[in-house]
């Protein structure tokens, strides 16, 4: 029998915080897909609008200068700058945010499953929660950059180049922005990593994502028709996330049968229900066999 | 003056009547352990609950009955309980697309190390198993044996106090081979714990300080190999001696009533004797030998060892790789 020594001693240094240490898996899943063109070039093309946005606002807040350069328009006026203008905003870009979605989101959980990389995050101090937050982040602060951040910028690049009355009558406004593109950002961030847990084929996961929305449509279309309801709407995520938009930016919709703004909330957050439901069964150190 | 030596409860793996079931499906049942410091080999067959074991020793799994303390610790306590532990799986496990050190680095800072802290470990324990030289390149290009070189650094990296490892002479050269057991024998020299599984029985005898076998999710026995083998007593001890008078030292040693069977070999050079209290009959052979002038050239136990303890224990084939 061997006799040993006991002349271990474990670490005593310091150690970054316990709430960063998620952030780690961005930080390598960023420098991974930017590594492919094609990403790289559509995370430029997203910036096109805001950009095209910030120059409107400058014009627009400026039409007096721009009067003089041109001959015959001493009469401009400016265009109103509110919850239309921001609504657009947020529609146009949450389009571009869940395109670049679903190039990326099913990528980053299935070839962890594939290579039975699960065990090795989860025998670290690294819990599931983090797992997903650290993937959800991949998605998420990448979507942030191209929706409410600029959204926000364009806020304040208003509330500086307007007067004091538009502050006054848009602050709302800023909360707007913020929670209609953060709950859009949080539904396809979650949806897709619940696709690319459960569907192992990346280019199959990227068209459920597609099909989820376009089907959830048709659906609910063929419902309303044959059931004489506006309770089909349940199923159709772009219907929903568009009432919760048309409310939060204050905006008058048709009189036609829809579903009402809670109810749309209330399917949105069942299908975040969902989404993390099914990240929490298949996120596991080992799939358990049967 | 050296420190006060750990209490007991902190320096062993323990296992209190736990059990693991998926679903209806046994993974193991009613285990109770107490794992000292050293090397441990788990030997069972296919689906005898290693892994499970292991999982179970890593947190990965929780047990469905029981509770397991690895050095005073549980997994109620993560951030303590996953630093003191390094697990190398069985199977190929790693991101997609990481290089070598990039699968070592990148795990490291989960544990919360700052870049330097963990490039520096990265490195070392991407040299202690001598890998540096293949370091950036990806890990799908690498062969089997280099990823299960690459696996066992990055459950070194953290400098773990209890290092859990699946198979891990799997793939790996014999020059590697005898590197890797030597870095289980200096983690062990530490005073540390080294869990193996292994089919590789003769490897198992060679490193192992105690076994653990199991079956059918079950523990068949555990200890030191002699001690096991010692208390299997269905089955005699057998000893192989080469002397000069073999018949002489046949007709005497039946004087022993533990010596069941004695077999003079056929080339007339030694035999063979089933004895059921070994350290009794080596003895009564001196005393014989002295007495009657046999010369004894070798006196070896020939199933003494793991091949056998699995034969005997568990039966079956899947042994056979001695």
């Amino acid at each position: 029998m061997a006799v040993y020594k006991r002349t271990y001693k474990g670490y005593e240094g310091a150690l970054t915080p316990e709430w960063s240490r998620f952030l780690i898996l961005p930080r390598y899943a960023w420098a991974s897909l930017f590594k492919q063109r094609f990403l790289l070039i559509l995370y430029v093309v997203c910036f096109f609008y805001p950009i095209g946005c910030a120059v409107f606002l400058y014009l627009n807040a400026n039409l007096g200068a721009l009067a003089s350069l041109i001959p015959g328009s001493s009469t401009m006026k400016g265009l109103d700058v509110g919850g239309t203008f921001f609504n657009i905003f947020t529609a146009t870009q949450g389009s571009l945010a869940f395109i670049l979605t679903s190039f990326i989101g099913p990528g980053l959980i299935s070839p962890d499953l594939a290579n039975n990389a699960l065990p090795l995050y989860f025998c670290r101090p690294f819990s599931r929660t983090e797992y997903v937050l650290g993937k959800l982040g991949v998605v998420a602060i990448l979507l942030s950059s191209i929706t409410w951040i600029p959204g926000l910028l364009l806020f304040l690049m208003q509330w500086s180049l307007a007067d004091a009355k538009w502050f006054e009558q848009n602050s709302w406004l800023a909360w707007s922005i913020f929670l209609g593109n953060i709950i859009w950002i949080l539904l396809i961030s979650l949806l897709a990593l619940a696709i690319s847990a459960w569907v192992r084929w990346k280019v199959i996961a990227g068209s459920a994502l597609l099909l989820i929305f376009f089907l959830g449509t048709g659906l609910s279309a063929a419902i309303n028709a044959v059931l004489r309801t506006a309770k089909g709407e349940w199923i159709d995520i772009g219907a929903n996330i568009n009432r919760v938009w048309a409310e939060l930016f204050r905006l008058k919709l048709g009189d036609g049968d829809m579903i009402s703004v809670e109810e749309a909330w209330v399917s949105l957050f069942c299908t975040l229900a969902l989404c993390l439901w099914l990240l929490w069964k298949k996120i596991r150190a080992y799939e358990v066999v049967r | 003056m050296s420190a006060a030596p750990p209490p007991i409860a902190q320096s062993v793996i323990a296992f209190n009547d736990v059990s693991k079931f998926y679903g209806e499906v046994l993974g193991v049942n009613k285990i109770n352990l107490t794992i000292p410091p050293g090397i441990t080999s788990l030997v069972g067959p296919n689906g005898s609950g290693k892994t499970t074991l292991m999982n179970l020793m890593t947190g990965l799994l929780q047990p469905s009955r029981g509770t397991i303390e690895v050095c005073g610790m549980s997994t109620n306590d993560p951030e303590t309980f996953f630093r003191a532990v390094g697990y190398c799986t069985q199977f190929d496990s790693y991101p997609k697309g990481f290089t070598g050190f990039e699968f070592v680095y990148s795990f490291l800072r989960l544990f919360g190390w700052d870049h330097a802290e963990s490039e520096q470990r990265a490195w070392k324990a991407i040299e202690r198993v001598n890998l540096v030289e293949a370091a950036k390149r990806k890990v799908a290009g690498y062969s089997k044996g280099m990823r299960q070189r690459i696996r066992l650094a990055q459950s070194i990296s953290h400098d773990p106090r209890v290092l859990i490892l699946d198979e891990p002479l799997n793939g790996l050269d014999p020059l590697v081979r005898a590197e890797t057991i030597g870095l289980f024998r200096e983690f062990a020299s530490e005073g540390r714990h080294v869990l193996i599984s292994s089919h590789v029985l003769h490897e198992v005898d060679i490193i192992s300080d105690q076994v653990i076998l199991m079956s059918n999710g079950y523990v068949v026995a555990e200890g030191q190999i002699k001690g096991v083998r010692d208390e299997i007593e269905e089955h005699p001890i057998q000893v192989l001696i080469r002397c000069n008078k073999p018949q002489m030292l046949a007709s005497k040693i039946f004087e022993s009533e533990h010596v069941v069977e004695a077999k003079v070999h056929v080339d007339g050079g030694g035999l063979l004797v089933k004895t059921r209290n070994a350290g009794e009959f080596y003895l009564m052979m001196n005393r014989i030998a002295t007495m009657n002038g046999i010369e004894v050239e070798t006196v070896a136990p020939v199933d003494d060892d793991v091949q056998s303890l699995y034969e005997y224990l568990i039966g079956g084939d899947e042994g056979g790789s001695k």
